[in-house]
């Protein structure tokens, strides 16, 4: 969970998040943000994500469970 | 009486990515009009599907491009026994949709192996003393509207892809004393399961946008297929260095 925390904080363009984070309420959320989710996801943890699935994660939290339970499926 | 330029019997064709999309397009319609082919791809499951439609002169070799140091030797040595080649098309090619922040080193080193690095492998191996049939020898190369025009979180396969167009120009020149032509097709967005695979990343607003981007609408892969024919064909014999685009009105724009 750090490693990725660590990693959404350098992708939002912040210091650090916390898991409660809602990803809309960061000044840098946009389309190109979500690609970067996706592509994160693809190279960090081989899932492949949807722009829908992220959005309805609504959290920096429910982004990771949903990396995680698709990595497990 | 003019030549039938679309009939190639007694052509000989390598094909990278034959197992899908465009290069599977390019080699059944290559087979229809007689050609004998090679047809390369990392899947051999898929590559057998594809010699299944194509004619009796047709062989094929699994290869993984982005084993850049292996190339050589594996296609060299399918070559001795398939016989020398007139024509050469590298369509195998990798997508990579990443901002620059996210973008990961591994990944742009296979894109550019494969999509890049790899044409000019082949290239070596096509332009080898007795690997190539000395009437209108051709390499044809594919590279993408996006070698062309700009596109958010897409550098890397941007890059991979105008290098082409470096590689097309510099290797005219080179091989223009032998003959042998190199020419590149830019294709706009066709509907493979490549761009399936990339589009599904997307929202309903952006595949409406990319149809927008085109003019005359989405191509078919067999669109880019005839437009590789003629760059193969004798058709095309005075045309080398050159960057067709085959975009439905994309880069026109």
């Amino acid at each position: 969970m750090e490693d990725f925390l660590e990693k959404m904080a350098e992708i939002m363009e912040v210091d650090s998040v916390n898991p409660s984070d809602e990803l809309t309420s960061f000044e840098a959320w946009d389309s190109l943000t979500t690609l970067s989710i996706i592509a994160l996801a693809d190279d960090d943890y081989q899932v492949s994500l949807t722009n829908a699935e992220i959005a309805d994660a609504k959290t920096i939290e429910g982004l990771h469970q949903l990396i995680l339970s698709k990595q497990n499926a | 009486m003019h030549k039938n330029f679309l009939d190639f019997s007694g052509k000989s064709v390598l094909i990278t990515g034959a197992g899908s999309g465009i290069g599977k397009a390019t080699a059944l319609y290559l087979s229809s009009i007689n050609a004998k082919l090679l047809l390369l791809d990392i899947n051999e499951e898929s590559l057998k599907e594809t010699l299944k439609s194509c004619n009796e002169n047709c062989d094929f070799l699994a290869i993984d491009l982005s084993d850049s140091h292996g190339i050589k030797n594996k296609v060299s040595d399918k070559i001795k026994t398939f016989g020398a080649l007139d024509g050469m098309v590298h369509i195998a090619g990798i997508p990579y949709v990443s901002p620059l922040k996210t973008l990961n080193t591994d990944t742009v080193d296979k894109v550019l192996k494969v999509n890049t690095v790899a044409a000019l492998e082949l290239a070596k191996v096509f332009t080898k003393h007795k690997f190539y049939n000395l009437e209108n020898p051709s390499i044809v190369f594919i590279s993408s509207v996006y070698g062309l025009v700009g596109s958010a979180a897409n550098v890397a396969y941007a890059m991979s892809k105008s290098a082409l167009h470096g590689i097309t120009k510099s290797l005219a020149i080179e091989l223009a004393p032998k003959r042998i032509r190199v020419n590149c097709v830019a294709p706009g967005f066709i509907r493979t399961q490549m761009l399936d695979d990339v589009s599904g990343s997307f929202d309903n607003g952006y595949n409406d946008r990319l149809n927008q981007l085109h003019p005359l609408g989405l191509g078919e892969a067999e669109d880019i297929a005839y437009g590789i024919t003629y760059l193969l064909s004798d058709m095309s014999k005075w045309v080398t260095g050159s960057i067709l685009s085959v975009d439905g009105g994309f880069t026109a724009q």
